[in-house]
C-alpha cells in the first residue's frame, strides 16, 4: 500500500516535471481546475469586493447618492443594533435546533427501514417526497396547514392543547413562529438525513456487525458503538453541508412568516435581505452578509479541522 | 446424547412456532412503528394533492375526510389546462367569490414548469461538463495547496444569496444579461458548480489510478484516457449528481427572483410565490394543484435515479 502511493506520487511528479512549462499539456493540473476556478471566482470574489466596498458606504436620501461613510455601517452593527443581536440568536436557534432534531430523526427512522420492516422499499421511496419540493412551494402549501382558522395541524395542535386559537402557530403574538418555520425545515431535510444514514447503514461491512453480535453486545451497545462511529465519514460530509445552508435560512422565512410577527423569525440572512431590498440601506445590507459569510467560513474552517475532513 | 423422546420432540416443534410467531409480531409492530412515523412525513404531500382535487368546501373541512368524494377537476383545468381562472372560481364559490391572487399571469403553471425545466436541464450539462474534468483533476492530482482549492470552491456558497445577488445583478445589467435564458443559466449553474464537483471527486476517487495508467500505456494521452475510459466509470455518479443540481436548480427562489423580470423566465417557484395567499379564500385549490404540479417532474426523475441518488448524496462518503 504505501509502496503504491510513494509510486504514484512519484510519477504524477515525474509527469509534471515533463510537462513543465506547458499548459495546454493535459498532465498540467491546472489544465483540469482552471476553468471551474475562473467560473466560480468571477462569481464569487467580484459579489466578494462589491460587497466589501458597499459596506463601507451608505446610501443618503438627503443627497440622493451612495456616500462613504467609512466603518461607520460596522460599528453600528456590532454596538448599536439591537435587532441584529436578536436575528443572531434566532439563526442559532434555528441551526441548533433544527440539526439535532433533523439528526436524531432521520437516525431514527433510517434505523427502521433499516431493519426491514414490510414494504421498506416503497416507504424508502416515499420519504424522498418532501425533498423534490421547493422550499418556497413548501412554505405556502404549509401556510394551508398551519392556517389559524382552517389548517389541518393547527386542528390537530388545538386538539392537543398545545397552542390555543389566540395564539396559533403561525400568526397571532408570534410565540410560536419559529416553531412553526422550523416544523417545515425538519419536515423537508430530515429525509436528506434518512437518505445518507441508511446508506451509510447498508454500506457497512456485515462481518464487523456480526462479529459484535456474537462477542455480546446488544443492539444499544451495537448502535452506539460499531454503527455510528462506523458512520462518522458520512455524517461528517452531510452535516458540513447542511451546515453551510441552514445558516443562511431564507426561502422558509420569507414565505412563512417574512420575519414577523415582530422579529421573532428575523433571521441574519433575512434581516441582510430586509435592509437590503425592503429599505435600500445596501451599506448595512451588504455588512450583514459579509458577516454572516465570515461566521460560515469561520465554523466550516474549523469544523473541518477539527474532524480532520480530508479531499 | 440422549434420544430425543417424542414429547421433546413435540415441545421443539412448539418452541421453534412461537419464536416464528414472535418474530412476525416484532415484524409486525416495526411496520406499524415505522409507518406511522412516516405517515408523518408524507401526509402533507397527500393533503395536498388530495385538497387539489376536492371541491371548493371540502378543502376546509376539519378533519379533512380522508377519501375524496366527489373528485373535481376544476382546479387543475386552470393550473394544467389553462382554462381562465375567474371561470372556475365563480362556478365553484358563487359570482361575488372573492377573486384575490394570480395577479396577471394567473394559475395556469405550465409555461414555469417548461422555464423550470428549461433553465435546470441545460444548466445540469453545464454544470456536468465544467465539474467532470475539474473533480477528474482534483481526484488526479496532487497540487501545492489542494485542500484550500477544495476549501475555496466549497466555500463560494458561504455568502448568503440575499447578498451575492445585488453584485450580480449590478453585472448582469452591465453585460445585459438580465433577464435572459443564458443569465440565469449561468447564475444557476454556479451554485451548483460546488456540490457536482466535491461530489464528482469522490466517485473518481473510486475508480483505481491504473485504468488510467493502462489507457496512457496504450498510446492515449492523460485526456484521452479521460475521455475515452473513465468518464464510462463514472457514469451512474454523473447521473447522481445530475438529478442533485437539477432539485437545487429547481429549488432556486433568490437569484430567479432578481435577475429575472418577465413572465416567460419566472421559474416555478418564483412563479408560485407571487401566486398571493394571504387572503385565504378560494385560491388554496389552484395553489394545491399548482404545488403538486411542480412536484411531479422531479420525483418522477428522482425514482428513476434513486438508487445512484442514495450514493451521491452521500458525497461518496459511504466508505467511511
Amino acid at each position: 500500500m504505501a509502496d503504491q502511493v510513494i509510486a504514484g506520487t512519484s510519477s504524477a511528479t515525474g509527469a509534471a516535471r515533463r510537462s513543465k512549462g506547458k499548459f495546454w499539456s493535459s498532465e498540467n493540473p491546472w489544465f483540469w481546475l482552471t476553468p471551474a476556478i475562473i467560473f466560480l471566482s468571477v462569481y464569487s470574489i467580484f459579489p466578494l469586493i462589491y460587497n466589501i466596498v458597499l459596506s463601507l458606504h451608505e446610501f443618503k436620501p438627503r443627497t440622493k447618492i451612495f456616500e462613504f461613510v467609512g466603518i461607520q455601517n460596522w460599528a453600528e452593527l456590532f454596538t448599536q443594533d439591537v435587532r441584529f443581536g436578536n436575528a443572531i440568536g434566532i439563526t442559532i436557534q434555528y441551526v441548533v435546533v433544527a440539526m439535532l432534531i433533523q439528526i436524531t430523526l432521520g437516525m431514527i427512522i433510517a434505523l427502521l427501514l433499516d431493519a426491514k420492516p414490510w414494504g421498506a422499499t416503497i416507504m424508502q421511496a416515499l420519504i424522498i417526497l418532501p425533498m423534490v419540493t421547493a422550499p418556497t412551494v413548501a412554505g405556502m402549501l404549509f401556510r394551508l396547514l398551519t392556517h389559524p382558522n382552517f389548517g389541518f395541524i393547527s386542528y390537530i395542535l388545538y386538539g392537543l392543547g398545545l397552542v390555543t386559537p389566540d395564539e396559533p402557530l403561525i400568526g397571532g403574538t408570534g410565540r410560536f413562529a419559529l416553531i412553526g418555520v422550523l416544523t417545515v425545515e425538519i419536515w423537508q431535510w430530515t429525509p436528506f438525513f434518512v437518505l445518507i444514514i441508511l446508506a451509510g447503514l447498508k454500506g457497512l461491512p456485515q462481518e464487523v456487525l456480526e462479529a459484535a453480535e456474537v462477542d455480546g453486545a446488544n443492539w444499544w451497545q451495537r448502535l452506539t458503538r460499531v454503527k455510528i462511529p462506523m458512520l462518522r465519514g458520512v455524517l461528517t460530509v452531510a452535516i458540513l453541508f447542511r451546515l453551510v445552508d441552514l445558516y443562511k435560512v431564507f426561502d422558509y422565512v420569507v414565505i412563512l412568516t417574512a420575519g414577523g410577527p415582530g422579529n421573532r423569525t428575523e433571521t441574519v440572512s433575512f434581516y441582510g435581505y430586509a435592509n437590503t431590498f425592503l429599505q435600500v440601506n445596501w451599506g448595512y445590507g451588504a455588512a450583514i452578509g459579509l458577516f454572516m459569510m465570515v461566521v460560515v467560513w469561520l465554523s466550516a474552517f474549523a469544523y473541518i479541522k477539527l474532524f480532520r475532513v480530508r479531499w | 446424547m440422549a434420544t430425543i423422546t417424542p414429547a421433546e420432540r413435540q415441545n421443539w416443534h412448539a418452541v421453534q412456532a412461537a419464536q416464528h410467531r414472535r418474530q412476525r409480531i416484532n415484524k409486525l409492530l416495526l411496520t406499524i412503528v415505522t409507518g406511522a412515523i412516516l405517515l408523518v412525513f408524507v401526509y402533507p404531500i397527500y393533503f395536498w394533492v388530495t385538497a387539489s382535487v376536492r371541491p371548493y368546501r371540502e378543502i376546509f373541512t376539519m378533519p379533512p375526510p380522508l377519501a375524496i368524494y366527489q373528485p373535481t377537476g376544476s382546479w387543475w383545468s386552470v393550473v394544467i389546462g389553462g382554462r381562465p381562472y375567474l371561470e372556475v372560481v365563480q362556478e365553484v364559490a358563487g359570482a361575488n367569490a372573492g377573486t384575490g391572487g394570480a395577479g396577471t399571469a394567473g394559475y395556469y403553471v405550465v409555461p414555469f414548469l417548461r422555464t423550470s425545466i428549461i433553465v435546470g436541464v441545460i444548466s445540469t450539462a453545464v454544470v456536468l461538463l465544467i465539474a467532470t474534468p475539474t473533480a477528474y483533476g482534483l481526484s488526479r492530482f496532487q497540487p501545492r495547496g489542494k485542500q484550500n482549492l477544495v476549501f475555496f470552491i466549497l466555500s463560494t456558497r458561504f455568502m448568503p444569496a440575499v447578498t451575492a445577488v445585488l453584485p450580480i445583478y449590478l453585472v448582469y445589467q452591465n453585460f445585459k444579461l438580465i433577464d435572459t435564458y443564458h443569465g440565469l443559466i449561468f447564475a444557476h449553474t454556479v451554485i451548483n458548480l460546488p456540490i457536482a464537483v466535491l461530489l464528482m471527486k469522490s466517485f473518481f476517487d473510486d475508480v483505481p489510478q491504473d485504468l488510467d495508467d493502462a489507457a496512457m500505456v496504450d498510446g492515449c494521452t492523460r485526456w484521452g484516457a479521460f475521455f475515452r475510459v473513465i468518464v464510462r466509470y463514472v457514469a451512474p455518479g454523473m447521473a447522481a449528481a445530475a438529478v442533485l443540481c437539477l432539485i437545487f436548480s429547481w429549488n432556486e427562489f433568490i437569484f430567479t427572483l432578481y435577475l429575472t423580470r418577465s413572465p416567460e423566465l419566472r421559474t416555478i417557484p418564483v412563479a408560485m410565490s407571487t401566486f398571493d395567499s394571504s387572503s385565504g379564500g378560494t385560491e388554496w385549490g389552484f395553489l394545491t394543484a399548482a404545488g403538486s404540479a411542480a412536484m411531479i417532474p422531479v420525483f418522477i426523475f428522482m425514482l428513476f435515479v434513486q438508487r445512484h441518488l442514495v450514493r451521491g448524496l452521500t458525497m461518496g462518503a459511504v466508505r467511511g
